[in-house]
């Protein structure tokens, strides 16, 4: 449970690889340029790769924040 | 299942070539990004590459570990404008990945145009038309460089009126075209089809599609299905030299039985006497010796012995197949040393067979650069699995005459009439489409402001509008905004477009101008540009252009129409556009406040 920010953080970084970890809690779709629909579906495929987990149609559209998707995974996982 | 590479913190160390996560291909394809060796391929699919695209470079990164691959792609959404792409890109290879939704939208989840009973007619004889003209591109991408071909890897889950479980006669008929295009497209030279057996092993069909991914961000492939695919397009592409050499053993190997013991009339490789699969061997040998393989024989047994037994009428490939043969009691390494002398190849390019783990054991030992692989007789399924690891040891990418193969069956009537050239223009008045332009200012239209805001292919600067900005362009008088929207036999795709900006005199000034990925090489753009000059009817149009890292598209189609971009010459002129443009495809209808 406590290494999953660490773990949501690489699969951003593996995605925007110019970022600095330090600047990841605040990232957001809206906030970065270069979080676009291709990088939103790179990131996602990621993550649920990462944690074996299935997303659906409203976390997909909803999941635009660094902290959003390190809140929904971890409840995922708590659910599992 | 193949072994994964070893990730170490944040990079990626290859132990072995593997299966490769996304995570893993994206750390690979970061790490390789300031090599200087860098290759390049072009992806032609009709989907939105994503992962694929990733798992190319990562597959080719695990492959060739001090090197890179820029891959470059096609438009969304239509192949064959992608295939003429790639043949004139100066790519060193192609890889055209099809699926049937390329063929027929309707055969896909992205479209509204139905696969009932009453349109499976049209979808057959689209799909019949489409296949025809994809093989003319690919006869011409083929002319050029070594091409990997993906047939249909996707389920055709939907269509047909049966369950499930019963193979209707649309699907039928769907599956003969298909095979007749890849039977022809198998005779281009250079072209490499991917063996859909080999994929479901790796990737088995349920688990292939993403329904959810398909219908957010256009890529209709799980993860691990991209992968897999990823994987053997690099293999087809950037095949590993063949095996030149086999070395096997003959007791328990070539025949059941030890013959120094039993005599050579009693080994045996029959069904009759349950040793079939030592037959199975032999014809895989013969198999390989016709491919020019060179076949060798190192056993611990006296010579005499040995050429009675291969001498026997019923052994199942000749006798002089195998040269040389080398019987003897010393350590088989050095039986192998003596060989890999006479035959002057090095011990890399040969495989060793043998049913004893010590000898091969001593083998690997003496010789680390040599494959050497079990032959397990008591245990059928595991010689199969053999038998199959020799055809990819040794398969060749292509066949000639001097092998002794058979010559190529003669070519489909499809074929010489595809590579004989078709109409792309035909196939797009075939569309029956049907544009709306809607000049109505209603700021309340969110989809507008969208489609600038999201698009960033055919994207004329990239420019992003506020909110207040939107609303401010609604209050000028002298601006205008169109929304464009498309829908064709294959159903409607909506709001796809977006014009806006202001004329001044006898020039429009345009602002801003998206077109969705979706209705690219439909020649909606033409029509949009025909759209200002003809009912606005300004001499030009003044574009607002500016290159971005995504907007290529946009600069290719600029380009066609003749504007010098690196000139900063972004002006249209009505006789200009008229030149380049001599036919528009679609019906047309203005809606106006």
């Amino acid at each position: 449970m406590t290494d999953i920010p660490s773990r949501v953080s690489q699969c951003f970084l593996n995605v925007f690889p110019d970022m600095r970890a330090a600047d990841l809690p605040r990232a957001t779709q809206s906030a970065l340029p270069q979080w676009d629909s291709v990088a939103h579906a790179t990131l996602l495929s990621a993550i649920s790769e990462e944690f074996q987990i299935d997303l659906d149609d409203e976390s997909f559209e909803s999941l635009t924040s660094y902290l959003l998707i390190v809140d929904f995974v971890e409840n995922r996982v708590v659910q599992a | 299942m193949e072994p994964l590479p070893s990730v170490e913190s944040n990079r990626v160390v290859v132990s072995t070539e593997g299966t490769l996560t996304l995570g893993q291909a994206l750390r690979l394809v970061q790490q390789r990004k300031a090599e200087n060796r860098r290759r390049s391929i072009f992806l032609v699919c009709g989907f939105e590459p994503l992962h694929l695209e990733t798992f190319l470079q990562g597959h080719f990164a695990l492959r060739f570990p001090s090197e890179a691959v820029d891959v470059q792609t096609g438009l969304y959404g239509n192949l064959e404008p992608a295939l003429e792409a790639a043949a004139a890109s100066p790519a060193e290879a192609a890889a055209v990945v099809i699926e049937w939704s390329d063929l027929d939208p309707r055969l896909g989840l992205r479209s509204a145009g139905g696969w009932a009973l009453s349109v499976q007619a049209d979808i057959l004889r689209s799909c019949q038309e489409r296949l025809l003209r994809l093989l003319g591109g690919l006869k011409a991408v083929g002319d050029k460089m070594p091409v990997a071909l993906v047939p249909p890897t996707l389920p055709l889950s939907l269509l047909g009126h049966t369950a499930g479980w019963q193979f209707s006669l649309a699907e039928a008929e769907l599956q003969k075209q298909m095979a007749t295009f890849l039977a022809d497209a198998a005779q281009i030279g250079r072209v490499a089809l991917l063996n859909s057996s080999s994929l479901a092993r790796v990737s088995p069909e349920p688990l292939r599609l993403d329904a959810l991914m398909e219908l957010k961000a256009g890529f209709p492939y799980t993860v691990a299905h991209a992968s897999a695919v990823g994987g053997l397009v690099v293999k087809l592409l950037f095949p590993p030299s063949p095996m030149k050499g086999l070395i096997t053993d003959l007791d328990e190997t070539l025949w059941s039985g030890i013959v120094g013991e039993v005599g050579a009339q009693n080994v045996s490789w029959s069904l009759a006497e349950h040793t079939a699969i030592h037959g199975l061997y032999q014809q895989m040998l013969g198999h390989l010796a016709e491919m020019g393989v060179l076949l060798a024989v190192a056993t611990k047994n006296e010579l005499a012995v040995v050429e009675e037994a291969l001498q026997r009428d019923d052994l199942l490939l000749p006798r002089k197949s195998f040269f040389p043969v080398s019987a003897n009691w010393g350590p088989k390494s050095d039986s192998i040393a003596e060989i890999l002398r006479t035959w002057r190849i090095g011990a890399d390019s040969v495989v060793f067979v043998d049913d004893s783990a010590m000898e091969l054991d001593e083998v690997r030992t003496a010789f680390p650069a040599m494959t050497c692989l079990e032959f397990s007789g008591k245990r059928p399924a595991k010689s199969v699995e053999l038998l199959e690891q020799l055809r990819d040891l040794f398969g060749k990418a292509g066949v000639d005459r001097e092998d002794g193969l058979p010559q190529a069956i003669p070519q489909s009537s499809a074929f010489k009439a595809a590579t004989g050239g078709s109409s792309r223009a035909e196939f797009i008045r075939g569309l029956h489409g049907r544009l709306v332009f809607d000049c109505r200012k209603d700021p309340a239209n969110q989809r507008l402001l969208e489609l600038i805001n999201k698009t960033n292919q055919f994207n004329l600067n990239g420019t992003c509008l506020s909110e207040s900005e939107w609303l401010k362009l609604f209050a000028d008088q002298s601006a205008l905004v169109v929304g464009v929207s498309y829908e064709d036999k294959f159903g409607p795709l909506g709001t796809i477009g977006v014009l806006s900006g202001r004329r001044v005199s006898d020039v429009l000034e345009l602002t801003s101008w998206v077109l969705s990925c979706r209705a690219f090489s439909r020649q909606i753009e033409d029509h949009m540009l025909d759209h200002l000059f003809h009912q606005h009817g300004v001499g030009a149009i003044q574009l607002a252009f500016r290159p971005t890292p995504r907007n290529q598209p946009l600069q290719h189609y600029l380009v066609s129409l003749g504007l010098d971009l690196d000139r900063g010459k972004a002006s249209l002129s009505r006789e200009q556009f008229r030149t380049h443009i001599e036919d528009l495809p679609h019906q047309v209808r203005l809606l106006t406040s």
